[in-house]
């Protein structure tokens, strides 16, 4: 579909406007007002918005747009609203939309009620050479409901584009002005009072490098606290598995930045709320396993021989189940006294002014960029040292507790990304999550092997559908079995690339204490 | 992108009204499709209002590409697009002589249509001469309508024995019956003889209808002004029954 131009219409705007522009030069035939009812649709991180895309729905059918565009690049006919990508019918829509939704589910930002009036524009012949139509916006249906916006669309007619400038012409004498950066999708969405882009999962902290060490952990911190918040606020309605697992990046990265940043904080305080955020954590570790399992239940069938596909589903069934009674844990956990009291402390805490001299916390007067610098470059070289051993005695438990001290790199890096170079250090986390992913992979094996060992002992034996399930779930630990050694073989050249002499000499360059140079 | 001729050897016989009507609920139902006049007397272009010229003529026609691309026009109704007929088509034959290989010169010119539609529909002029040979090569189905009259029969046995002696695969070949009239018995028997003994008859027809006769004045097609009409549902059987016979039973 070919773009169509957009026009404001003149103040006191009436139709005889629209004719007395073009009666001179074409015969205008009005046809019949439509009515059309639009939803607008987003993940609640923002992830169509931040690629520029508009899901909407209209008549049972779904339309993926880019912003400031008319055109649709994709749609699908749907029988119900769209809330996961995997429920859309197969198309280029579901394609294209698949790997940015992935498993967050869509909400509904805001209905729309659109009255549509074409005019066909007709020449000599009597044939349509362009289209006009008037279209009246509403949050509300009804003539009365106050309206959002009006426009005049021009929608040229394909092999007729002299007629389609000239109308455009006698329009703009008549004081309609065209409208480019333009579209209703921000004013839909000022009017539900959400702000597109307002949350991401991902720390945009922005620090000062001279600013005290304790300032700015505690930004940070407080930065942390505020996902939590929104997050927690949202895992009861349980819209899908994401606002649980943003939830406790949050905890982690809190637990992360009390042990990593040393020494900002009087001991015996980051001490107590470490533990505490580690039982903040645990309230939802059982929960958030079995999400990882049924997120995977495609993943897992997909390894399956063909014949033992459907005798997996009695292992699916049952953890489903576990997973309701999971969530009700959760929601019990995080509506107790101690979590309240405990979230209440934390936040009182970071609300207290900065001492001058704190007392056994001797890094919380030293200019932050110091800090951040020596902080990393120690966890760096820990690492290659750590990895270099894993290189020669390839034990599980080594992989493991190097994947928890990559995290902690990661975080550091995320926490202080602001005081470096942008594309110095964003190049440096990029390859820090190659790292990463590959022992992340491993860690999945081996977790959802275990799992797997001892959900074949809990599941109820009696039933004959169970047995069958049992050898399937062999199966699967036997193809999760081969996955881990290939892993394990891919990590040797992952590791030797992130510790090769050119990664070690730009760490060494924009990490390696400096302090002389900027202590002012 | 499916390819359509609607084609005879014989003329005044419906073809250009099939095609404009087929392209029209095609478009209709969904498909993106683009109705080729390829007659110099440009009914079909005339049947949708638009001029008979082509940008670059017969000329810029047998070069395609952009040419082509410049030379379309959309029509009144969503999804259906007009290439016009230009009078100087009237000289296609002996333009496609000048070139290599000229049988295949028309496939070479659809080709780079295929990304932007569904459907092609071919409203062809009378011929069997090199521009039939062209439509042959081009298309994966030819539609041709069939006056039950002995003469008609005889240009339809004309066209399969060609088709025989060239080598073009008859397989591709549908035909319908058109401008029937149930009141004469002749029709009725030469259609029951004829669904006997060939393949691809469709078992449709096209009654003959004054609002069919209409659309030169409407200017417009017979399922566009009359949806309900006889004629409407007709040309709605029609393409339904191409469509079971073309791609669900090719065997028929």
């Amino acid at each position: 579909m070919r773009d169509h131009f957009k026009f404001s219409l003149p103040d006191e705007y009436n139709q005889q406007q629209l004719t007395g522009a073009l009666a001179d030069h074409y015969v205008i035939k009005k046809e019949r007002t439509v009515l059309k009812n639009m939803a607008i649709y987003d993940t609640f991180d923002w992830r169509l918005f931040d690629k520029s895309f508009v899901l909407y729905t209209s008549e049972n059918k779904l339309f993926l747009r880019k912003l400031f565009k008319n055109a649709t690049i994709h749609s699908v006919a749907i029988t119900s609203p769209p809330v996961f990508v995997w429920d859309f019918p197969d198309s280029e829509l579901k394609e294209k939309l698949s790997s940015v939704l992935k498993m967050r589910a869509l909400l509904k930002l805001i209905g729309l009620h659109s009255r549509l009036t074409a005019h066909r524009i007709l020449n000599q012949d009597k044939k349509t050479v362009a289209r006009l139509v008037y279209e009246e916006i509403r949050l509300l249906r009804g003539k009365n409901a106050p309206v959002l916006a009006t426009y005049l669309w021009l929608q040229p007619v394909r092999g007729y584009t002299k007629d389609c400038q000239n109308i455009t012409k006698h329009l703009e004498k008549g004081g309609f002005t065209a409208l480019k950066k333009e579209d209703i999708y921000f004013k839909a969405m000022e009017a539900a009072g959400k702000s597109p882009g307002s949350y991401s999962s991902k720390l945009k902290i922005q620090l000062d490098p001279a600013m005290r060490s304790d300032e700015a952990t505690k930004i940070i911190l407080r930065y942390l606290l505020e996902i939590m918040k929104i997050n927690e606020a949202n895992l009861e309605n349980d819209l899908d598995t994401e606002f649980l697992h943003d939830f406790r990046v949050s905890t982690r990265r809190t637990r992360s930045a009390l042990g990593q940043i040393k020494s900002v904080f009087p001991k015996n305080i980051a001490g107590r709320f470490k533990k505490e955020f580690a039982f903040v954590g645990k309230l939802s570790n059982q929960l958030r396993d079995l999400d990882v399992y049924l997120l995977k239940e495609d993943a897992f069938k997909a390894i399956l021989p063909p014949v033992l596909r459907d005798d997996i589903d009695p292992l699916f069934g049952y953890l489903r189940k576990n997973r309701s009674k999971a969530l009700k844990n959760v929601i019990r956990g995080l509506k107790s006294k101690k979590y309240g009291q405990i979230m209440q402390n934390w936040e009182s805490f970071l609300d207290e002014p900065l001492q001058d001299q704190p007392p056994e916390a001797s890094n919380a007067n030293v200019p932050v960029i110091n800090l951040a610098r020596k902080r990393i470059y120690k966890q760096y070289r820990r690492i290659v040292k750590d990895g270099s051993r894993i290189l020669e005695n390839t034990e599980d438990k080594k992989f493991h507790a190097l994947r928890i001290e990559c995290k902690k790199l990661r975080y550091l890096m995320e926490f202080f990304s602001s005081l470096f170079p942008r594309k110095k250090i964003n190049m440096l986390i990029a390859q820090l999550k190659t790292l990463q992913d590959n022992l992340g992979d491993f860690n999945d094996v081996c977790v959802q092997e275990k799992y797997l060992l001892n959900i074949a002992d809990e599941l109820p034996a009696t039933h004959r559908k169970s047995k069958k399930a049992q050898v399937a779930i062999g199966s699967l630990i036997g193809a999760l079995d081969r996955e881990k050694q290939i892993i394990k073989d891919a990590f040797a050249t992952t590791f030797t690339d992130y510790a090769s002499s050119s990664n070690k000499r730009a760490f060494s360059e924009l990490f390696a204490s400096k302090q002389k140079e900027t202590v002012p | 992108m499916t390819t359509l001729a609607l084609y005879s050897n014989k003329g005044g016989v419906g073809k250009t009204t099939a095609a404009v009507n087929l392209s029209y609920l095609a478009a209709q139902a969904g498909a993106k499709t683009l109705i080729c006049d390829l007659d110099s007397q440009s009914s079909a272009t005339y049947y949708f209002r638009v001029k008979p010229k082509l940008k670059f003529g017969a000329k810029g026609f047998i070069k395609g590409g952009e040419k082509i691309n410049k030379s379309i026009k959309g029509t009144d109704y969503e999804n259906l697009d007009l290439l016009p007929a230009d009078f100087t088509l009237r000289n296609l034959d002996a333009v496609f002589g000048k070139f290599k290989r000229p049988k295949e010169r028309l496939s070479k010119i659809l080709k780079p249509l295929k990304s932007e539609y569904d459907l092609v529909i071919l409203d062809c002029p009378v011929t069997i001469s090199i521009l039939a040979e062209n439509i042959f090569n081009a298309v994966e189905f030819i539609l041709v309508p069939l006056i039950p009259t002995t003469l008609s029969v005889r240009t339809y046995k004309q066209l399969l024995s060609f088709c025989r002696k060239n080598k073009y695969d008859a397989g591709k070949i549908y035909a319908f019956f058109s401008m029937v009239d149930g009141r004469k018995k002749m029709h009725k028997e030469l259609m029951a003889m004829m669904l006997k003994e060939f393949n691809g008859v469709l078992r449709s027809h096209i009654p003959y209808l004054s609002q069919i006769e209409r659309m030169g004045i409407e200017r417009e097609p017979v399922a566009a002004f009359a949806p309900g009409s006889v004629a409407s549902k007709a040309y709605q059987n029609l393409w339904s029954k191409f469509q079971e016979a073309a791609f669900a039973n090719p065997s028929i």
